[in-house]
Parts: structure tokens; sequence; C-alpha cells
């Protein structure tokens, strides 16, 4: 197990410090599997501001504010894996996990007995489980960079702090990017080599929210992608 | 003018002294009692559909026949909770006043001039053996002016309000401390806002407000005749408060859901300064300490209460998960 796990380590190494090449579509794999692994950046966002309200002592009815408060996600780097299988030689259908940990952030702020304002958080481990398809622009490559477009949508997954709670949702993703190849072989068990840099808009609906409706947050990543 | 107008409990629990202690419980304020063999246990109808009688008194503004339509819509109130399981039918009109130990539940108006700050009261007759209540009266003060009128009417009280925070007392609940009061030149405190029908000082004349139960309410009788998916839906909190390093007992703790809007309280209730708040709306919180000053400590312990601190908010937001307790924590209160 141990030399397998070398000799893989040794081709990537090997594969690595070749000569990049630009890559034509003809030289691309089809109907192969690609793995990819990276590391992305979730963008925050704001959740939704309010107040914490009695019922003031008057005909009519009006509100009392006790304080106010204003929450937000914050951004969180994270971990971006997908699974690709190449259907043609330019469209990509992938399976995606993301992970994140971004925190629940709420100023109250405004309290009518004085109570100092203050920044109360939690922390939130945050997983997308998508699929989505990718498709390659090849008339638009440049200096052997081909740009891609890309679309999915899938499972969210949030668990509060502590891990005492779920919440679940979907979401949905739009967005693009560039591939770069590194290194193709035509032969062996490993076909090819690249980086790819990704950026998403994604759109959340239910899981953890203040108000009502979808949210959208932007995401950009960059993973190494192997090609078997 | 009358004097501003108190809610109390307690009154009443001096009459039926038998047995009620107003001891608090966990989460909220919950009567409890102590029984024979020693057992604190919390006060609670176990036979429903509960019986209650009107008298057949009229007070000037309200016949008997319109004072029993506002109590069956505030016993109606109660018993719509969707998470709570208790019922309660009328069983006629009575002769009987309340506070007769007749085994007969039974509202209605008594004449008390020198309770001139009550507007009404509860008292219980219970089991000493199993804590079970058999019996529970109502009276409402007829010298103050009321009225059931459906818009209300300018300078008298309303009866199903009223009605409605006394059957929170009539089916176990103790008084809220969710509002914000002043003091009266003149004595006694105004309240100025408040979030549940419990609290123990009663809006104005005219005001109806309180013919609406808010989620305080709701989350404690919920928490004393739950419904089956109840505790499996909804989250507690569990924590202690202290003082420079000392537990502190009758801190108010206030657990605010942005998700909602939900106020939910309850009290740090023994001598190591710790607090259970149930039926919250799985979801962050937001927990606000403070001292239990805006009404008279007396509405709500017996004991020594801690006032001699500022108003906190607990350092991390507070997750109450579905079903069961979230993670216990401390809040670290500072003397004023």
């Amino acid at each position: 197990m141990r030399s397998a796990r070398a000799t893989l380590a040794a081709a990537l190494f090997t594969l690595w410090c070749a000569p990049a090449a630009a890559q034509a579509p003809g030289d691309r794999p089809v109907h192969r599997v690609e793995v990819s692994v990276g590391a992305l950046w979730v963008a925050g966002g704001e959740l939704g501001a309010g107040t914490a309200v009695l019922r003031a002592n008057q005909v009519p009815q009006a509100p009392f504010t006790l304080f106010s408060v204003d929450t937000r996600v914050t951004s969180s780097p994270g971990f971006d894996g997908r699974i690709g299988f190449w259907l043609t030689r330019s469209l990509v259908v992938e399976g995606g996990f993301v992970y994140a940990q971004p925190a629940i952030r709420t100023r109250v702020s405004g309290d009518v007995e004085g109570a100092e304002a203050i920044d109360l958080e939690e922390n939130l481990d945050q997983y997308f489980i998508d699929a989505s398809a990718s498709l390659l622009l090849d008339r638009l490559a440049l200096w052997a960079f081909v740009p891609f477009v890309q679309a999915g949508g899938g499972y969210l997954r949030q668990l509060h702090e502590g891990r005492t709670l779920v919440e679940s949702g979907q979401v949905y993703h739009v967005g693009g990017g560039v591939r770069r190849w590194l290194r193709v072989r035509d032969r062996g068990f490993i076909h090819a080599l690249g980086v790819r840099v990704d950026g998403r808009a994604y759109v959340l609906r239910n899981g953890f929210s203040i108000a009502d409706g979808p949210r959208s947050h932007g995401a950009i990543s960059g993973a190494l992608f192997v090609t078997f | 003018m009358k004097a501003p107008a108190f809610r109390s409990a307690h009154l009443a629990l001096a009459l039926a002294l038998a047995i009620a202690l107003p001891d608090p419980a966990m989460a909220y304020l919950k009567f409890t009692a102590r029984t024979l063999r020693g057992d604190i246990v919390t006060l609670r109808w176990t036979r429903t559909p509960v019986q209650w009688f009107v008298t057949d008194r009229a007070v000037d503004g309200v016949s008997a026949s319109e004072f029993q339509t506002a109590i069956a819509r505030a016993f109606a109130t109660w018993e719509a909770v969707p998470a709570a399981t208790i019922a309660f039918q009328f069983a006629g009109f009575t002769a009987a006043d309340p506070f007769q130990d007749d085994d007969r539940s039974v509202l209605g108006f008594v004449n008390e001039p020198e309770l001139e700050r009550v507007l009404g009261a509860t008292g219980f007759v219970i089991d000493v053996v199993t804590g079970d209540v058999v019996e529970s009266d109502i009276f409402f003060n007829s010298t103050f002016d009321w009225s059931t009128a459906t818009p209300g009417q300018a300078g008298r009280f309303d009866v199903e309000s009223t009605a409605l925070h006394e059957i929170g007392h009539f089916i176990g609940l103790g008084h809220s401390a969710l509002g914000e009061t002043e003091l009266r030149p003149t004595g006694g405190r105004r309240v100025t806002a408040s979030s549940a029908v419990m609290f123990p000082i009663s809006f104005g004349p005219a005001n109806l407000a309180d013919r609406d139960l808010q989620p305080d309410d709701i989350a404690g009788i919920s928490d004393i005749y739950p419904a089956p998916n109840f505790r499996a839906r909804t989250g507690a909190a569990r924590g202690r408060v202290t003082l420079n390093g000392t537990p502190i007992f009758g801190a108010h703790v206030v657990a605010f859901n942005q998700q909602t809007g939900e106020l939910i309280a309850g009290f740090t209730i023994n001598d190591e300064g710790e607090f259970e708040i149930a039926g919250l709306t799985p979801g962050p919180h937001v927990i606000r300490v403070e001292p239990l000053d805006d009404a008279d400590v007396e509405s709500f312990f017996d004991d020594d209460v801690e006032l001699e601190f500022r108003v906190t908010l607990y350092e991390r937001l507070f997750v109450a998960p579905r079903g069961g307790v979230g993670q216990r924590f401390d809040v670290q209160v500072r003397p004023k």
C-alpha cells in the first residue's frame, strides 16, 4: 500500500514538473473520470435586521423596542472537492462537495436598559452536495487557459454550533472559470493533470435564514484536477 | 381615577393557603406545590375537561351573561394553543361566590374595595397527596369599572383580558417578568410595555392587547400540558447566572429568537443560579439577563432576589435544538 502511494506521488510529481502544454480539444479526455480538490472562499452576507419588541401600553397598540439586532453570515474559507465525468470533449458532469465554516454574527444594540452593544456569534458547519454541468468554451481560450461555464444544484446542510441542530435546504449555483492543463498523456492510469479556478454565485434556499426568500453568496475556488 | 391595577395570584394563594406554595419551578414561572410526602410537584390539572362555573351576579356595565361569554372566550384562547392539551367546559351559573371550598371552580365578581390595586386573583385547592389541582376560583374586583364590549370601552377594564391572565394562574402559571415599568409619582408602577399576558401589572383601561396570548404564555402552558410533539419540536436552554463568581437567585433570563421574533423567559430559581427555559423554537437565540426590577419582587418570589447587577447579554448566540436541551452555558453579570 505504501509503495502504491509512493508510486502515485511520484507520478503526480513527474507530471507536475513536466512542461505545460496548450491543449487542443482533440487531446482532451472523453468518457474519463476526473477528480479535483481545492480550496474555496465563500463570501458572507446580510441575513437580516430586526428588533426585539414588547407591546407598548397604549391604544391603539404600538411596538416598544427592547433592543435591535442585525445578523450576517461571515466570509469563510473551505474545501472544494469534485468528481467529474467527461461526457464529450467539451462537456463535463460533476458531483461536488463543499465544506465551509462561516459564523453567524449578530450585532445587538440599542438596549432600552443600557446593555452594552455586543457582537454575538455561533459557528456553522456548512455543506453543499451538488451536481452540475460544465461546458468548455474553446473559442474563447487564451494562452492555454480554457474558460468554461457551469450550473448546478443540490443539497444544503447546516450544522449549528455544538452539533445540536441541523438545518437543510437547497443550493443552486451558476458560474464559470478557467482550466489550464499542465500535462496530458495518451497512456497510463493518470491521463491528465491541471488546475482550475472557479467563480460561482450560490443561491441558498431554506437552511438557516432570518428573512424569507433565497439569499446569495459569491465564492471563488482554486483546485488541482486529475483525470484518470 | 382608579389606582394602577395589579393582578396578583398571591393573595389567592394566601386564601387557599392550604398547600399551594408559590415556589418557582423551572422555566417562566410555574406554580408548584409540596405534597405530604415532601415532593415538589408542578401545579396542574390532571382531569380534563376542567369544569368551571360563573356567578350569576351582574355589575354595572356587565351582565352575568356577558361576563360568562367573555370568560368563555378567554378559556377558549388558552384551549386553542396547539402545543398544549388542556380543555375546559362551562358547567353553569351559580349563586356561590369564588373562594368557597365547594369542589367547584367559580369565577365571578366580588367587591373588594380595600384591594385597591388588585383587578383579580386566583386561588387553588390542591390534593395534598398527589399535588393535583381539584378546585381553582377567580374573583374579579367589582370596585373597578368593567367592560365586555368587543372594541373595549374608555375608562373600563376589559373582562376578557383580565380573565386571560387569571386563567393562566388557574392552569398553573405564575407571573412573567417580560415587561418594562416606570414608577408613578403617586406610588406603585405603571407598565410601559410587556410581552406576556402573565405580566403582573395590567395595561390600562380599554387596552385589549392582553386578549391575545404571547409566545411566553404559549410556551408556559405547553410546558405544563405538553402535546405529544411539543418537546420533540422545541428546545430548551439551561444554564447558570453568576455575579462576581457567585450564583444569583431571581435573575430574569430572556431568550430572543430573531427568526420568529419570540421572547420567552425564565428565572434563576435556586441557590446554584440555575435556569431553564423550555418551548424555544429551534435556532439561534440572543440571551439577555436582567434584574427583576420591573415589578414588585413579591409578585414572583418570596426569597431574596439579587437586583444589583447590570443588564447583560450572553457573549455567544445560544442554539436551541429541535428536541432536548442545548449546550449548557454560564452568564457572568457585572455589578451596577
